[in-house]
Formats: C-alpha cells, structure tokens, sequence
C-alpha cells in the first residue's frame, strides 16, 4: 500500500470519528444500558427479570399463553407477534407484488399507488384509529359488509371482543402496509426491460405464467427488501395496538413492544420492560441477519 | 404454415409515422425478407406482426384470419428480438425450452422430448457448450444465438426474426445464414426476416421488401430487386458497390432527343427509348458497376474518364472513375470480376456502357420510368 493511501485512510478516519461518537452515546450505549438493565434485578445481577417475564401467566402481560389450545386468543404477546408475521407478512408481500403488476397497464395508476401509499405516510397511531372505526359495528364498513352477505356472528364492533380483535388489528394492518410492497415491487418491475415480458408473450405465456415465471424471478431482491423490513415492522409493531385496541380485550391483542411498555409505564418494572426489549431486539436481529447475508452475497 | 398478409397497415409514435401504408403479402412457407435503412420501420413492422403493437389503422391477416387486434399468444407465431430478450434468471437450456414448457401438456411433450429437442437446435447454433451458463455470462453472438434457439425450438405458424444474425462474427455468420435457410426449407415454416444487410438479403430470400421511411418501395425476388429497382433508392441500397446514379437532363433538338449527363451528351440510345422518357426532363440514370465495359483505347459510342481509384477486392476489382474533368466528384464505379493489373490511377480510360441493363428515374420522384 502506498504512503498517499495510507495517509488518506487516516483522514477519513479523522472524518468518521465524529459521527462514531454521535452513534456510541445515542445508539449502541442505551443499547448496551438496556441490556445491563434487563440483569438488574432486587439481588444483584440475574436472569430473574427474563424467568419472571417468560412465566408471566397474566394474559395481558404473558408472552406465551397456549394451555387449553384450541381457544380464541389471548395466546401471549410473542405469539400474537408471529401470528401477525405469519398472515400479515406473506399477504402484504403478495397483495402487493400482484397490485403492481396487475396496475402496470392500469389507466390512473398513480393514483392507485398513492391512495395505497397513504397507509404508509399516516401515523400508525392513526391509522390504529382507522382500523377501530373500520371494525365498528355501526359505522364500520367490515362488520357491515359482513351483516350484509349473512356472517351475523361477525356484525359486531371486532376490536371489542377476544376471538376477532387479533385479526381486526392484522386485517387493518395488511391494508395499511400493502402500499409498502406495491411501492417496492411497482418501482422494480418498472425497471424491468419491457421485452422481458413481451418475449413470454410470444412464447405462449398466459398473464399468470407471465406473473410466475418472469416477474416473480425478476424483481427477488426486490421482494427481499419487502419481507425483511415487514418482518420489522411486524415484531416493532406498537402504535396500531395502542390505539385501536390497547392489548384488549383482556389481553387478546397484545404484541411484545405493547408489553414492554406496560412493564415500563404502567409497573415501572425497568428491568422487566428491558428484558422484553432484549428479547424483541434478538427477535429483530434474525430478519436483519437475512439481509445483511443477501446483500453481502450480492455486493 | 401460414400465409402472411397486411393491408394498408399505418403505425404511428406521436408524430413518427413508423410504418406508412404498408401493404404486404407473405405466401405460405415463403423466406421474406424486409431490408432497409436503420429507422425505416422494419422492427415496427414486424411487432405488428407479432401482436406487440397495434396499428392505427388497417388489418392484418394470418393464413386468412384476421389477427389485427388478437393477442399475440393467439397469433401462433415465434420472435428473435432484435435486443435478444432473453430471461435473466433463468439458464440457457431454461431460456430455449421456456415456450416448450409452457405448453407441454398441449403438445404432450414429456421432460425427455423437451430436453432432445433442446441439444437438437442447441447443436444446431453451436450453443451446447453453453446450456447451463446464465445469460448475463454470455457474449453478445452467443446470445443472439440463444435467442435464435428459443424461437427455433417452436413450430409455429410463423417465424419473426428481427436482424438475427448482425452480431456474430463473419465466417459465423454464413455459416448460420445457410443453415437457418437449410431449416426453414426443410420445415417449410413461413419467415420474414429483418435485416439491414443487403448482402444477407440477397444470399437468403425468397422475396424482399426493401423499405424506407416506413413505406415499402418495392417488392421482388433477388433478382428483380437488383436488376430491375423500381426506385432509385433501391438501386442505390442493394448491390456493393450500389448503382451508379448520374443525374442528366434530356434535350429536344432537330426533331432528335439528346441525353445530357454531366461529362457526355449524346443520342437517347434505341434501347431506352419511351414515350414516357420523352415527356421527362430531369432524370436519373441508374448503372451498376458491372454492366459496364472499360476500354483502353478511343472506341465509338464510348464516355471518356481518369482512373481515380483502383480497389483489388480479392475476386474482383472496382475502379472508380472521373468522367467530368470539370467536377472531381462525378465519379462511376465500375466493377471488374477478376483481378487485374491492366489500371492504373491516373490513366485515361472508355467507358462502354451496356444501355440495355439502364434504369431510368425521374429525378423529382425517383421511380423507374417504363
Ligand atoms: N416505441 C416507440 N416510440 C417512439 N418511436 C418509435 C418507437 N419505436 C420505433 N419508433 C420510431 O419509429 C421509426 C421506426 O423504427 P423501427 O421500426 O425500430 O426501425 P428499424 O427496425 O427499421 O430500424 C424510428 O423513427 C423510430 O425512432
Ligand atoms: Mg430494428
């Protein structure tokens, strides 16, 4: 390595060193603070904080509640999280591959893709509102619309009851984040050579053959991008809960970070609420590991 | 087998009028080829064919049936794109057998029949080697290649292929002209090919279109569109070198029509002779290089001319020669079949020219004047 090289490495040493700093005080030390707080416990150091917060059997509170299955919910924080990952991530993904392609050709697109987009830019405490409203039984468009077909068990306000808050809060938050994966995927089909698709065409190829085999293939890392930062958004999930259902009823909607937050604000459990944080953190690391492995194999 | 017909056809990008009232008609199992300029509305035309534009006005048959508005997976017809096209994701064999798959159960192919058929055509263009590399990791003449193979594999009514061939190396070339010409006879499949090589049109048509600003100027075998141009511009598209083209006026005088050319006048020969000359004042004369005779000494009825240039081509010899010492650039190319030492730049020549193998244009149109 040449002298000149080796002098410009030092300089933007010089120019990193500032932001370092910036990160280590704000970022990686409450990091590490949370984590040396999740051990504190009434006698010294410990895992008593992780034991208790696993073996919560308090439904609003518990992380995994699955005695006398099947039964409606409450199943516990963590599994309503992966419950919600389980539907929300694989229908927002899809919904919103087969909307970008189906309104590639679609006259107004635009402005499909912003009314879909509006579910992004909202405060998710609002769009919390939205879905409570879009549940309600007397102004709410879903329990009417099933009174209407003839599903007069579900004519009713969904977020007030166990068995249907879950999948209200899940329902509403596939809406409001499809426009997530229709934006991605609409902007990488958008960049595909439009000969891909005319090739297919010719050789025979049905609009759905066309969907599967070509699109589908064609924008992977795209659809990469999607699951992973849904997968975040999923485990992260908090504002939605609060608003429109605040974990109930009896704990039948909670999620990790609504948890978190009752240890910290309500019990002022410190080292209960960083445990939870600790345990939601590890959780978030498994979709970042995914794509930090993809990036680095594309890079 | 298909016949191929377009009335009228017009296709246009904003103001662009890509392809101009385009009548055609392909017949069952024929090599077509469409030859012109770049721009001149070839690739248009042949993705109205296909189905991937449609026009703005007038129809398109296929074996009778009119297909101006059918997708084009009901047309029935395969397509080399001019840019390959191929799929990214997927390998060579994946690529070639793409259309094959889509339908196996309708063609009641099974994995086996596919993958013969696939070393058969990859064989074919010599891409076998290749079958499992991607696309990306392929030059440019290898995947044109693939392309070719993907439309290959098919039976379809019709063959498109858009300047398949223009990015392989030249010894490739011909040996891919003759057997894609070999296939096409033996499977009788209707092609229409574009090309802008006129050369290659020549070599491997049945009949040619050549085009030009979107419109067809004129259509004919081989043959006819070399000897016998309707259009200046097709005299001086095909043929290397092009036909020579002088631009002349005709005179009446004592009862007797003279031909004016820039370096010569002289008496309209017997053998162009036409009432429809006469009325024309301003025309073009149109000679190819090799229906003229040089000779060395003064000879009646000869056009006096400086050697400027003399090209050895291997087989043959063109020289290009002055016959106007007041303009440098009237100059005639003339085309001799053998190698020879005889010329020499500088030298004073005749020109005999064979006045029976003439075209006549009209300079304000450029059509042949009959
Ligand atoms: N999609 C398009 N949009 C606008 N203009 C186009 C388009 N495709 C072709 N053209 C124009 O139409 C004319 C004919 O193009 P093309 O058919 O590709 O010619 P060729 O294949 O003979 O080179 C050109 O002037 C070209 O610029
Ligand atoms: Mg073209």
């Amino acid at each position: 390595m040449s002298t000149e090289i080796k002098i410009k490495k030092r300089y933007l040493a010089m120019f990193l060193i500032p932001g370092f700093i910036l990160v280590a005080i704000f970022v990686i030390g409450p990091i590490i603070g949370t984590f040396i707080i999740s051990f504190e416990t009434p006698n010294g150091f410990g895992l008593s904080n992780y034991y208790d917060v696993i073996t919560e059997t308090s439904p609003t509170k518990a992380l995994v509640l699955l005695n006398d299955m099947p039964r409606p919910p409450p199943w516990g924080a963590l599994i309503h999280n992966l419950v919600w990952t389980a539907i929300h991530l694989p229908a927002t993904t899809f919904l919103g591959l087969l909307l970008a392609y189906l309104l590639r050709r679609v006259y107004g697109r635009s402005i499909v893709k912003s009314i879909m987009f509006i579910g992004m830019v909202i405060p998710m405490v609002v769009g919390g509102l939205i879905i409570r409203f879009m549940f309600d039984k007397y102004i709410g468009i879903v329990p009417n619309l099933c009174g209407l077909i003839g599903l007069t068990g579900l004519d009713k306000t969904w977020t007030s009851y166990p068995d249907t808050a879950l999948i209200a809060l899940i329902i509403g938050s596939i809406w409001l984040w499809t426009g997530f994966s229709l934006t991605i995927h609409a902007a990488a089909i958008d960049s595909l050579p439009k000969t891909y698709i005319e090739a297919a065409k010719i050789d025979g190829a049905s609009d759905w053959q066309i969907f599967w085999k070509i699109i589908v293939p064609s924008v992977r890392a795209a659809t990469l991008t999607v699951i992973v930062m849904t997968m975040l958004w999923d485990l992260k999930i908090f504002d939605i809960v609060y608003a429109a259902t605040k974990g109930g009823p009896g704990g039948a909607s909670t999620v990790l970070a609504f948890v978190m937050w009752l240890y910290f604000a309500l019990d002022l459990a410190y080292g209960k609420a960083a445990a939870v944080a600790v345990i939601l953190t590890l959780l978030t690391l498994i979709p970042a590991a995914i794509y930090i492995r993809q990036v680095m194999k594309r890079g | 087998m298909a016949s191929v017909r377009l009335e009228s056809v017009v296709k246009k990008f904003g103001k662009v009028i890509a392809v101009n009232n385009v009548s055609l008609e392909v017949k069952d199992g024929e090599f077509f080829i469409l030859l012109g300029p770049s721009g001149c509305g070839k690739t248009t035309t042949l993705r109205l064919i296909a189905g991937l534009e449609y026009p703005d006005s007038g129809r398109i048959y296929i074996d009778d049936k009119d297909v101006t508005f059918l997708e084009p997976k009901d047309r029935d017809v395969a397509m080399v794109f001019q840019n390959y096209a191929l799929y990214p994701h997927m390998t060579v064999f994946q690529n070639i057998a793409f259309p094959l798959l889509l339908k196996r159960k309708k063609l009641g192919l099974t994995k086996e029949d596919i993958k013969k058929r696939v070393l058969e055509v990859a064989r074919l263009l010599r891409i076998e080697e290749l079958l499992h590399r991607k696309p990306g990791q392929l030059s440019g003449g290898q995947q044109q290649r693939v392309a070719l193979a993907r439309a290959l594999i098919r039976r379809p009514k019709v063959w498109l292929m858009d300047e398949p061939l223009s990015n392989l190396d030249a010894l490739l070339r011909l040996a891919m002209r003759a057997e894609l010409k070999r296939l096409q006879k033996e499977l009788g499949i209707t092609t229409i090919y574009v090309t802008h090589d006129q050369a290659e049109a020549l070599s491997m048509a049945d009949r040619i279109a050549v085009m030009n600003k979107g419109k067809v100027i004129q259509v004919g075998t081989p043959d006819e569109v070399y000897l016998k141009p309707k259009h200046v511009f097709v005299g001086t598209f095909i043929g290397a070198p092009p036909m020579n083209v002088i631009e002349c006026r005709i005179e009446e005088q004592d009862g007797k029509y003279l031909l004016q050319c820039p370096g010569f006048t002289r008496e309209i020969p017997q053998e162009i002779m036409a009432s429809k000359l006469v009325k024309t004042k301003e025309i073009i004369l149109g000679i190819r290089p090799e229906f003229i005779e040089v000779i060395e000494s003064p000879a009646p009825d000869t056009i006096k001319g400086k050697i400027l240039v003399v090209e050895p081509l291997g087989s043959e010899t063109i020289l290009n020669i002055n016959i106007n010492p007041e303009n440098e650039e009237t100059i005639i190319k003339v085309k001799l079949p053998k190698i020879t030492k005889k010329f020499r730049p500088g030298e004073t020549v005749f020109l005999k020219i064979d006045w029976s193998k003439v075209s006549i244009f009209d300079k304000t149109t450029g059509f042949l004047l009959e």
